[in-house]
């Protein structure tokens, strides 16, 4: 009776989710395969191609360029961030002074929206008047200035940078409960033979955060394949397509030349892209899993 | 355990090593300086780089507070660094009502605080049956909720527009509260799945006993349980829909109706053409110094709901 009575309010209860879900979420999903089998015209009006959209994203110059830099922007981030957000949570770990002031300090800019982090740092690195180039010049190193959200060169790791300092609080607070879920008598023992600090965290708590690390890697592509505001607010994909990314090519062949069927295509490759790079990942980084 | 982990002795070097168990339980606040470590050389290459850190993020804040107050023809005729001439409050006020901040300020409240009280209560009631009632269905269900965090979101944005412009809810707060409920659904039915598996199974079925049907239970007994679950995911909600842009832009046109990312992103391409930076970054403070001070009231909540999110569960 009571299994009874608990049934009869299984679907009450779901409905409403699943109903938003379908209408804003599966719908759509479905309906994005289905479009980029179409060609829109800009009255709105469409007809079905086949997957000639398919064969056009495969040979389109500026596709192959939005995800040569989604990759190189995934690289040179994930390069940006990693070894600094381990150092960081490594030291939250130390029981240090000021402990809280500093996770404050590191995590704050993840509160921040990325539209406001971006306009920042857009002025930031504007040549005259922000920040970077006089600081440069005021230490005496004025050759190192340069237009860095103007240059091909500098724009995209400029871009790369503005992300991770963005986001480093959300992977330091992660790895750092991977550091606190370190067994304390595997530690004990380490320093009991001898070890110092350094080969500790070398040779005892890097390998056995190899899991962590893994999942952390495969979120980190996951998240920046899909990078848009930061790309769209400081540089809008220039100079010259150097910072274009498949989000912000997206957008534009979708609103600025409203070719729609052309735009879903290209989200529909992302995403097969991205699932088969995130597979790859994780079969590449996969060991024998360690139980403690 | 493989070889890798394995702790080789090294052969004594220097100075013999350290103290009995440094390991501590339990986080943020309940810690007394007497518990803390004593002082050690490497300690200073940590506090140089934490220091490195807190001096960039602080340092870029500053920066844009002193602009905040300076005059536009200050902002272009002294040096970056030079301290404004005196306190110009009236950016402020000409931000937030001739550049229309208060009114984007006004949107974004709107439209985060409905987003997520609707996210939260729908997840909410769905996560129970799938937590706790085997149906037939219910991994498919789930996985249905989790298909959410895999696929990326911003590859429906076309049919999605097309969709909204067919119910009319194109360029309207309401339909842009409804999106964003949506997607804070998946994350949210995911945490308090996992919160509510964490529960006896003896509660439903004492409050069965005592005559308590099913709504009840839930609404009396598994509720109030689920608080720090559900704080989590409205704090994580909250943040995630007040700072959203991409939606914003594809979906929201006219003015009035802008929520803040989206109000300062066009108040940025208006100070890029003309002179008014000085009103953009009053702008950005008025966005930026609210959340920070809620956030650091709930700094513990914040960074918690996160790691219940992403690994346990």
């Amino acid at each position: 009776m009571h299994r009874a009575a608990q049934r009869r309010i299984i679907i009450p209860f779901l409905l409403p989710a699943l109903l938003l879900l379908g209408v804003f979420f599966l719908y759509p999903l479905v309906r994005t395969v289905d479009i980029s089998f179409t060609e829109w015209t800009r009255t709105g009006s469409y007809h079905y191609v086949g997957v000639e959209n398919y064969t056009r994203v495969v040979d389109d110059p500026g596709y192959l360029n939005a995800l040569k830099n989604a990759f190189l922007f995934t690289l040179v981030g994930g390069c940006m961030l990693f070894p600094v957000a381990i150092a960081i949570a490594w030291a939250l770990n130390q029981r240090i002074h000021g402990e809280r002031f500093f996770r404050f300090v590191v995590f704050a800019p993840v509160v921040l929206s990325a539209a406001v982090v971006a306009l920042m740092w857009k002025f930031v690195y504007h040549p005259t008047l922000g920040l970077i180039n006089p600081a440069l010049e005021g230490l005496g190193l004025g050759a190192l200035a340069r237009t860095w959200l103007g240059d091909a060169a500098t724009a995209l790791p400029a871009v790369a940078f503005v992300t991770v300092w963005h986001g480093i609080g959300i992977w330091v607070v992660l790895l750092s409960a991977g550091f606190e879920r370190l067994p304390p008598d595997v530690l004990e023992a380490g320093r009991i033979d001898g070890a110092g600090e350094w080969r500790l965290f070398r040779s005892v708590m890097l390998p056995m955060l190899r899991d962590l690390f893994r999942i952390l890697v495969v979120l980190w592509i996951v998240q920046s394949m899909q990078a848009f505001a930061f790309v769209f607010i400081m540089t809008g994909g220039g100079p010259f397509g150097s910072t274009d990314i498949v989000g912000t090519l997206m957008y534009r062949v979708a609103f600025e030349r409203s070719e729609f069927g052309y735009a879903a295509a290209m989200g529909v490759v992302l995403v097969v892209i991205m699932l088969i790079v995130a597979q790859l990942v994780n079969k590449v980084m996969k060991r024998d899993e360690l139980q403690y | 355990m493989s070889s890798s982990t394995d702790v080789r002795p090294v052969p004594a070097a220097g100075r013999p090593t350290p103290p009995p168990s440094r390991r501590r339980r339990g986080r943020g606040g309940r810690r007394q300086g007497s518990d803390r470590a004593p002082f050690r050389r490497f300690h200073l290459i940590i506090y140089l780089l934490l220091g490195a850190v807190a001096f960039s993020t602080a340092g870029a804040f500053a920066w844009v507070f002193n602009v905040s107050m300076k005059t536009n023809t200050e902002f272009i005729g002294t040096r970056p660094w030079t301290v404004a001439e005196g306190w110009r409050w009236e950016n402020y006020t000409d931000a937030w009502s001739a550049a229309n901040v208060g009114s984007f300020f006004g949107n974004s409240v709107i439209v985060s605080i409905s987003a997520t009280a609707l996210g939260v209560v729908l997840a909410a009631f769905a996560a129970y049956p799938l937590a706790r009632i085997p149906f037939r269905g219910s991994g498919l269900v789930l996985s249905v909720f989790l298909l959410g965090l895999m696929v990326p979101w911003m590859v429906t944005f076309i049919p999605l527009y097309v969709t909204m412009q067919d119910l009319g809810l194109l360029d309207s707060r309401l339909g842009l509260a409804l999106v964003y409920a949506t997607y804070n659904l998946p994350f949210n039915v995911f945490v308090l799945v996992g919160f509510m598996r964490t529960l006896p199974g003896e509660l439903e079925e004492a409050a069965a006993v005592d005559g308590a049907g099913p709504v009840r239970t839930f609404l009396r007994i598994i509720l109030p349980l689920m608080g720090p679950g559900l704080a989590s995911v409205s704090i994580i909600s909250f943040l995630q829909n007040w700072n959203e842009f991409f939606y914003a832009l594809v979906l929201i046109h006219s003015p009035e109706r802008m929520t803040l990312p989206l109000g300062l992103f066009q108040l940025g391409q208006a100070a890029d053409y003309g002179t008014n930076w000085v009103t953009l970054f009053a702008g950005m403070m008025i966005t930026v110094v609210p959340v920070l001070l809620v956030f650091a009231l709930l700094q513990n909540q914040v960074t918690k709901g996160l790691t219940a999110g992403a690994l346990k569960g």
